[in-house]
């Protein structure tokens, strides 16, 4: 049987990255092919919740009005969890720039994008090879097969078995990248919207921090979608390598009988249960380089993710390098070719964007989050002063007499305190 | 050889749920597959094809969404598919079923073997390689696990198949109609230039009744006579929960003995 | 509300009990193998409370895996520090299929 096996650009991956560029790309005229190891685009994939909207109105406009979105986020809390008690920070607002969804069901319309526009998306294929011959990446392989392009645009995610396969990037560290867990618990939309005091439409973010995650650096978060929620924790592997003394699914199962949480969603049913990993480490996991000749990096593969702890943005950060890539390709083939010099304007274009602008400056914050004696005592300090202002027993306590004995009990020197809130703002 | 394959669409039973508070299956967001003992069946008739050259036409009657399904086996090397699809065949038992079957076997013409699975993890009747069998007046061999020859000139076909006490070979004249015994063959994985060909060239034909032209009486639910007369549920068994900690080996004695209590082993 | 029900809503299930609710295409040939004397010597066996599946459980005091109730995060790839773990995505577009994640 002979088979078509040459294409002007061959996508490795229909996640966000993947068939955001496919669908620029296609949109040109370009001869795409995009090959998903999933029976489906989105059934690999798992995430936190939330998207924010902005980069996606970039690359499909009025069009992502029939995207699978479930609510509009109106409310965003931060919690500080010291055992059975929190301590909250809430912000509601009338308008609203994220949404929540599941990844599966948006990744599945990213990629009906794609083809509609006329990318060729191909299902149930696991590349196993990248090919690289005379100093140029000409193709993929995939068990007895190969497949050949001018182009290849590698949107593999946080795993690039691909990329390492080539020699790009080591294998990937404990450091570099956490684990998250999460359940999704059908509850019904009325339930949801009483519960969490939410109009038809309206959702919630919630991070929460401290002893949620036994201390170890990362967070817990609460999403709400239309008729379900998702629970879950993200573990940053480095420390959990060490610190972690339980199962993580029972870790998940504490958040979700968690005594002042869980009757939020009481007689919900869990619907399903997953893990993934997702970068951590920023720049510091980014391939040298992202164009070289015939190959783009785009998404998770690239480290192109921003975790700062209270937020996570991978699917529009990965959509919106996919975007880019893509429009590099286009300006890369008007210049004549796809060479590393003429593909090289793909990384110009990322530091010119919010996607490097705030990773370069956001990310220190991840240091912080990540100092271990800082994120235990945190919370511990948040939950002592509360506790002492409002436990009130005959005595009144002053705030400021609660918050200097908290922060003597969370191990703090005012100095230092100050030095590292200090810094945390400017990253801010 | 000219091979006929017949492979279902099915919802992933593993998925489907009983909501112990409605009473109800949970559906939602069910996957569906190949039911997977057809892709015994596949990987037989791509043998078959490897040694004797040939065609393999994959069958299913299916709404559109099985599409997939063929293009999956087609991905593992079958040539083509042909998904038979019309309203007025919903709502079909095994009877109606086997006669659209049976009916696009006839329409395809010059088919020297059908292949079916040994039976569906959806309903599990292993009713439809039978009575396509019956239906073309072909004989059927079922549970087939092996070829043993094949001669081409004589239109002579050799098969081994297990049974629980024993082993029989059976000599058939072509055509004839197999089934395939379930988890008797390791099926290959999907290959990347096929499963481009399945999508870029999409070699399926999508016949309806206005192709076939079948009597209404036949097909879907009037040609039916099966009642589904009621379901009921096995009660859940509140379970022992014991737990054995320690050497694996101590732990099947353990095993062993409990058992023994219980009067579940009968020595 | 059924006793299921209410049990679940008030002790933590277990990780068998939880992967109920998830769905696969359980591919017959493993697409993660693990060198078990590696894990004999293994000194601090991160797997058996990081994989999520709960793929990696200890029986008596071996390391026994699983590789059916995978979600392919690659978690154990990152984290064993053997390199006891040889790890390949399933092919056919077998293994998890998630929909509500
Ligand atoms: C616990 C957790 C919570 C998160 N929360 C959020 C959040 O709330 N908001 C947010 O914006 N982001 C969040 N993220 C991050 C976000 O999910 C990712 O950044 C985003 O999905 C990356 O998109 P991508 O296209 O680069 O990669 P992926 O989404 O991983 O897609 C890669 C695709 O490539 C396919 N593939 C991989 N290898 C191969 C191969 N060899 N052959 C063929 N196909 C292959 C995969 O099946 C997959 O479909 C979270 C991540 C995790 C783990
Ligand atoms: C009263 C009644 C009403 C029903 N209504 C519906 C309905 O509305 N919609 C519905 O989807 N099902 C319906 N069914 C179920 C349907 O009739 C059977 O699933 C179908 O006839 C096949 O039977 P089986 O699954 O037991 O296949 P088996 O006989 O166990 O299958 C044996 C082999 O036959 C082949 N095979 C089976 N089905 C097909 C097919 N459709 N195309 C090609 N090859 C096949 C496969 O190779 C399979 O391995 C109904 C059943 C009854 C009794
Ligand atoms: S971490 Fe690796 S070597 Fe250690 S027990 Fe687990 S699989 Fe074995
Ligand atoms: S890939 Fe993830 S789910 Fe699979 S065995 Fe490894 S840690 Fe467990």
């Amino acid at each position: 049987m002979d088979v078509k096996n040459k294409w002007d650009i061959i996508i490795v991956g229909a996640g966000p990255a993947g068939s955001a560029a496919g669908y620029t790309l296609a949109k040109k005229g370009f001869d795409v092919l995009i090959l998903e190891r999933g029976r489906q685009p989105g059934y690999k994939e798992l995430f936190g919740g939330r998207v924010y909207a902005e980069p996606l109105k970039k690359i499909y406009g009025n069009e992502l009005s029939g995207a699978p979105i479930h609510r509009w986020v109106k409310k965003e809390k931060l919690s500080f969890v010291d055992g059975n008690k929190l301590v909250s920070l809430e912000y509601q607002s009338d308008t609203s720039t994220s949404f929540t969804t599941y990844l599966p069901q948006l990744a599945k319309w990213m990629a009906d994008k794609a083809s509609e526009a006329g990318a060729l998306l191909v299902e149930e294929v696991t590349v196993d090879r990248i090919l690289y011959k005379d100093g140029k990446v000409v193709g993929v392989g995939s068990g007895p097969d190969e497949a050949y392009a001018d182009l290849v645009i590698d949107a593999e995610g946080v795993n690039r078995l691909l990329l390492e396969g080539l020699g790009l990037v080591e294998k990937l560290k404990p450091e570099q990248v956490a684990i998250g867990a999460k359940e999704t618990i059908k509850l019904g939309e009325d339930k949801i919207n009483e519960r969490f005091g939410l109009s038809k439409g309206e959702g919630m973010a919630w991070l929460l921090m401290g002893s949620i995650t036994d201390y170890i650096p990362g967070g817990a978060f609460v999403y709400t979608n239309k008729d379900s929620v998702s629970i879950g924790l993200v573990l940053h592997l480095g420390h959990a390598i060490k610190e972690v003394k339980e199962h993580i699914s029972q870790m998940v199962e504490k958040l979700r009988l968690h005594p002042q949480l869980r009757n939020l969603w009481i007689d919900g049913d869990i619907m399903e249960y997953g893990g993934h990993l997702t970068p951590e480490a920023g720049p510091a996991m980014m391939p040298k380089k992202l164009a070289l000749n015939g190959l783009l990096i785009t998404g998770d593969a690239g480290g192109l993710l921003l975790n700062v702890g209270y937020t996570i943005r991978g699917v529009d950060f990965a959509a919106y390098t996919g975007y880019l890539a893509a429009e590099a390709a286009i300006e890369a083939h008007e210049k004549g070719g796809f060479t590393e010099s003429n593909l090289s304007v793909y990384e110009k274009k990322l530091r010119d964007s919010f996607v490097y602008k705030d990773l370069t400056r956001l990310t220190g914050m991840q240091d912080l989050y990540s100092d271990a004696k800082m994120f235990k005592a945190l919370p511990k300090l948040a939950v002592g002063t509360a506790s002492r202002v409002f436990e009130i027993g005959l005595e009144t306590p002053g705030i400021w007499n609660s918050f200097t004995q908290a922060r003597k009990e969370a191990g703090f020197g005012l100095f230092s305190l100050a030095w590292k809130g200090y810094k945390l703002m400017k990253k801010m | 050889m000219r091979i006929v394959l017949g492979i279902k669409w099915v919802p992933n039973t593993q998925a489907v749920r009983f909501d112990p508070k409605t009473g109800t299956l949970i559906r939602e967001g069910v996957p569906s597959i190949v039911n997977p003992h057809d892709l015994d069946a596949t990987e037989f008739a791509l043998k078959l094809k490897d040694k004797f050259g040939g065609r393999i036409t994959a069958i299913t009657m299916a709404p559109p969404a099985a599409i997939m399904g063929l293009q999956h086996v087609i991905g593992m090397g079958v040539d083509d598919g042909i998904l038979a699809s019309d309203r007025a065949f919903a709502g079909a038992d095994t009877l109606a079923t086997s006669y659209v079957l049976a009916k696009v076997i006839e329409r395809i013409g010059d088919v020297d073997l059908v292949v079916f699975g040994q039976e569906t993890i959806d309903s599990s009747t292993a009713h439809i390689g039978a009575q396509v069998a019956s239906w073309l007046k072909l004989p059927y061999v079922y549970y087939v696990e092996e070829l043993v020859d094949y001669d081409e000139s004589k239109k002579e076909i050799v098969f081994r198949r297990k049974l629980e006490d024993r082993e029989e070979v059976y000599k058939v004249k072509l055509p004839a109609v197999i089934s395939v015994a379930m988890h008797s063959q390791k099926p290959r994985p999907v290959r990347m230039s096929y499963k481009i060909r399945a999508k870029l060239e999409n070699p399926i034909q999508v016949w309806t009744n206005k192709d076939m032209g079948l009597d209404p009486r036949c097909i879907g639910l009037k040609g039916s006579p099966t009642i589904v007369a009621g379901i009921t549920w096995t009660p859940e068994v509140p379970r022992k929960k014991q737990v054995f900690k320690g050497d694996p080996k101590e732990a099947v004695k353990w095993l062993i003995e409990k058992l023994k209590e219980e009067g579940v082993l009968p020595f | 509300m059924s006793q299921e029900q209410s049990k679940q809503d008030v002790k933590p299930m277990k990780i068998d009990d939880i992967l109920q609710r998830d769905v696969w295409d359980v591919d017959l040939e493993p697409h993660i193998t693990v060198d078990s004397s590696k894990c004999e010597k293994c000194p601090t066996k991160p797997c058996l409370y990081l994989c999520p599946a709960g793929c990696y459980v200890l029986a008596g005091n071996k390391v026994v895996f699983s590789y059916e109730g995978c979600v392919e995060c690659g978690t154990c790839r990152v984290i064993c520090p053997m390199n006891a773990i040889t790890w390949h995505y399933p092919k056919s577009g077998k293994g998890i299929m998630f929909r509500f994640t």
